[in-house]
């Protein structure tokens, strides 16, 4: 019994240790932390975010939103809610989505002047978010399961990982590249390619702040380098563990959001 | 005499045009001079963060708008109406909201300078307060828009007023659905409960004959206002009332509800024989549906038991018992591309009686005694979003008519979109549902500026 304890302790340490400076070489085990540093952090968290959306003619369009979400199990099934408030066409217009991995997600859609609650196809994940170069499946995440990956290479800072999709009719995509902090486990930067290897889209992290204890990407630029436009999302007045409770996740959020968890402490 | 009032309309009308040109105009030059000051440093522009409506605890109203230009031309002559336009009109919305503790004040109008009708028109779309009254229950009393049930354009349990006249002379979707003064209790718990009180009773804005032309059973033909249809009013506070019930859960993603309704006909569809009056008889309604996901798309089943005044077919002048059954299916097949169908099967429950009680020169003009009605939605999102084209198309194999709704709409910026569309209807027999709007087809453009 004695041993036992002694060596859970000793495997604990090593654990701890072991995150700090060894180095991982486990590709998956890599794809799975980012994906839990990027949108898994805390048990759930709030922001308010920003996009300004910039078209190959240098038009400007901006949304503005903020963001609820509780994790059902951390790398697994989550909930959202996004409330937007600008631009003027939009305001009041409040998204819900559960998340659910491995199969569709269920998606509600709230439009304010005609009172309705309109649920929405699960359809492609790899079309715009409300008209910006982010893609659905860039804000709440891609399951990790839907591409092979593998750890093509380790920089001093980063994990570089590169996935192909297992499914690649579902996507416009031949492969992407990762790199991923080795420090944070935040994915800094991804690039996609086409078959000939050409990298067309480039998402950036260009902001890091630690907030609650966790490192978040505080500004993110996507590129559409084939038409030379580009969206960039600041992410605000972020907090974790704020205890929302599920009952916020709900048919009467869409109608009357949940003032007291969407205000900013 | 006759000549002068005519060229004093034409004139007035000309006013009416030369101001919506000028706020046509307006509309179109105030986004581009943004644009060039929009150059500052600030790639945000003036959007600071603390305009969040969510920021802090808000003081204060808060205003939105916006300014709106819209024309819709016949695409025949209509013999019954002598405009050449079903819509003309520019028009200003506005919106106040203030925070009042756990509530939220609404208040919401539309001021407009009217081509057609010649004047300008007000409506107050929205007064209302809505909060949290307890953990449990919410609370919306005022005039306010109110939705229900799981059909697209089809209303089975939603017997809450829609403004026909607007949604076919080409005007926005949003105004479809028309206000309703009511009290809104909601309550939630292992299932949710709505409860809406509306203390005098909220038709339709129905068809009167003075923007668009319908077809009279009695004179056998198109007609249009001169007389405008004058039914009896339902404005007797608290005698008119009406009432609406939804009991609703979803439960593993399988959205449940049942409907209620006990109130009127928003549709003056009765008349009175003593004095030939039209009026809004009784309507009490019972109804189901459930959506959920299915085949990788939604799936959606609809219910609604309507018991009118005349329950035995007996008597022409009231409607008649009906049951309607509403079938839906949407899905996504290619990325930005949305289909929708619709199947609605309205069946009149003593429909041998009521043409037997009818006079013989109206019986043609009686509707089935089973009407089906099938629907498609397009949906094709291009240039990331900042073009939607659709089309919409009610098509009923038995009224042998149908109605088309194609669409494109184009956002400029996140302040200025513009929309082109049209409102088609047509068919084999003159007093169909849909053939008999026919010479009211028309084409549209509008223009808004939001704020």
């Amino acid at each position: 019994m004695k041993h036992l304890l002694a060596l859970t302790c000793l495997s604990i340490a090593g654990l701890a240790a072991g995150m700090a400076s060894a180095q991982m070489t486990d590709a998956e085990q890599i794809v799975e932390e980012a994906n839990i540093a990027s949108y898994y952090a805390g048990d759930d968290g709030r922001s308010a975010a920003r996009m300004l959306i910039v078209d190959g003619n240098d038009n400007r369009q901006r949304r503005q939103f903020t963001l609820l979400r509780k994790d059902v199990a951390d790398g697994g099934d989550q909930r959202y809610l996004v409330v937007f408030s600008r631009p003027a066409d939009i305001r009041g217009t409040v998204f819900r989505v559960e998340k659910q991995v491995g199969e569709a997600d269920d998606r509600w859609l709230y439009l304010p002047a005609l009172d309705l609650v309109k649920r929405i196809a699960a359809g492609d994940k790899r079309t715009s978010f409300v008209g910006s170069h982010f893609f659905y499946e860039d804000i709440s995440g891609r399951g990790t399961e839907e591409d092979e990956h593998s750890l093509i290479d380790t920089t001093d800072e980063y994990y570089v990982i590169e996935s192909t999709p297992k499914d690649p009719d579902q996507v416009e995509f031949a492969r992407y590249r990762t790199w991923v902090d080795r420090e944070t486990m935040l994915p800094m930067r991804t690039e996609y390619q086409r078959d000939s290897g050409e990298v067309y889209r480039r998402m950036e992290v260009t902001e890091v702040e630690t907030i609650d204890g966790y490192p978040t990407g505080t500004e993110v630029r996507m590129e559409d380098l084939d038409s030379g436009g580009y969206t960039v999302t600041q992410f605000r007045f972020s907090e974790y563990d704020v205890g929302l409770p599920d009952r916020i996740f709900s048919e009467r959020s869409l109608r009357n959001p949940p003032r007291d968890w969407l205000r900013r402490d | 005499m006759g000549t002068g009032s005519h060229m004093t309309g034409d004139w007035s009308r000309w006013q009416h045009r030369g101001a919506l040109l000028g706020l046509l105009l307006m509309v179109t030059a105030t986004p581009l001079m943004a644009q060039e000051n929009g150059q500052a440093e600030d790639p945000w522009g003036d959007e600071a963060w603390g305009e969040d409506p969510w920021a802090e605890q808000q003081t204060g109203w808060r205003w939105y708008g916006f300014l709106e230009g819209a024309t819709a031309t016949r695409l025949h002559d209509d013999p019954a109406v002598g405009d050449d336009y079903t819509l003309n009109e520019a028009r200003l919305q506005l919106e106040a909201e203030r925070a009042l503790g756990d509530y939220t004040a609404t208040i919401k109008g539309d001021v407009w300078i009217d081509g057609v009708e010649d004047g300008v028109r007000g409506d107050l779309r929205e007064a209302a307060l809505a909060g949290r009254l307890t953990d449990r229950i919410d609370v919306d009393v005022g005039r306010q828009i109110l939705t229900w049930g799981t059909g697209d354009l089809v209303f089975l349990n939603d017997l809450f007023p829609k403004d026909y006249v607007s949604f076919f002379s080409g005007r926005d979707d949003e105004y479809l659905k028309a206000p309703a003064d009511a009290l809104k209790l909601s309550w939630f718990g292992d299932m949710n409960i709505d409860f809406v009180w509306m203390p005098r009773a909220a038709p339709n804005r129905y068809i009167t004959g003075e923007r668009l032309s319908y077809f009279s059973v009695v004179e056998g033909r198109r007609v249009a206002a001169p007389p405008t249809i004058d039914p009896r009013e339902r404005d007797s506070l608290g005698r008119d009332s009406e009432f609406a019930l939804r009991v609703y859960q979803t439960i593993d993603g399988v959205e449940y509800a049942g409907y209620a309704y006990h109130g009127y006909d928003n549709q003056p569809s009765a008349v009175d024989p003593s004095t030939g009056e039209a009026y809004f008889p009784r309507l009490s309604s019972l109804g189901a549906s459930l959506r959920r996901p299915a085949l990788g798309g939604i799936g959606n089943l609809e219910t609604a038991y309507y018991a009118g005044e005349d329950s035995s077919g007996d008597n022409p002048n009231l409607p008649n018992d009906q049951w309607r059954f509403l079938g839906g299916f949407e899905n996504e097949p290619f990325a930005d591309f949305t289909l929708g169908w619709q199947y609605l099967l309205e069946w009149t429950r003593d429909h041998d009686a009521i043409i037997a009680n009818l006079p013989a020169a109206q019986r043609p003009y009686a509707p089935d005694e089973y009407r089906h009605l099938l629907t498609n939605r397009i949906t094709w999102q291009l240039l990331r979003q900042d073009l939607t084209l659709s089309l919409f198309t009610f098509y009923s194999p038995s009224d042998a008519d149908y109605y088309l709704r194609p669409r494109a709409i184009y956002r400029f910026s996140d302040q200025l979109t513009g929309t082109a569309g049209g409102n088609l209807f047509g068919g084999a027999d003159d007093w169909t549902f849909h053939t008999q709007l026919e010479d009211n087809s028309n084409l549209y453009l509008r223009l808004r500026y939001s704020f």
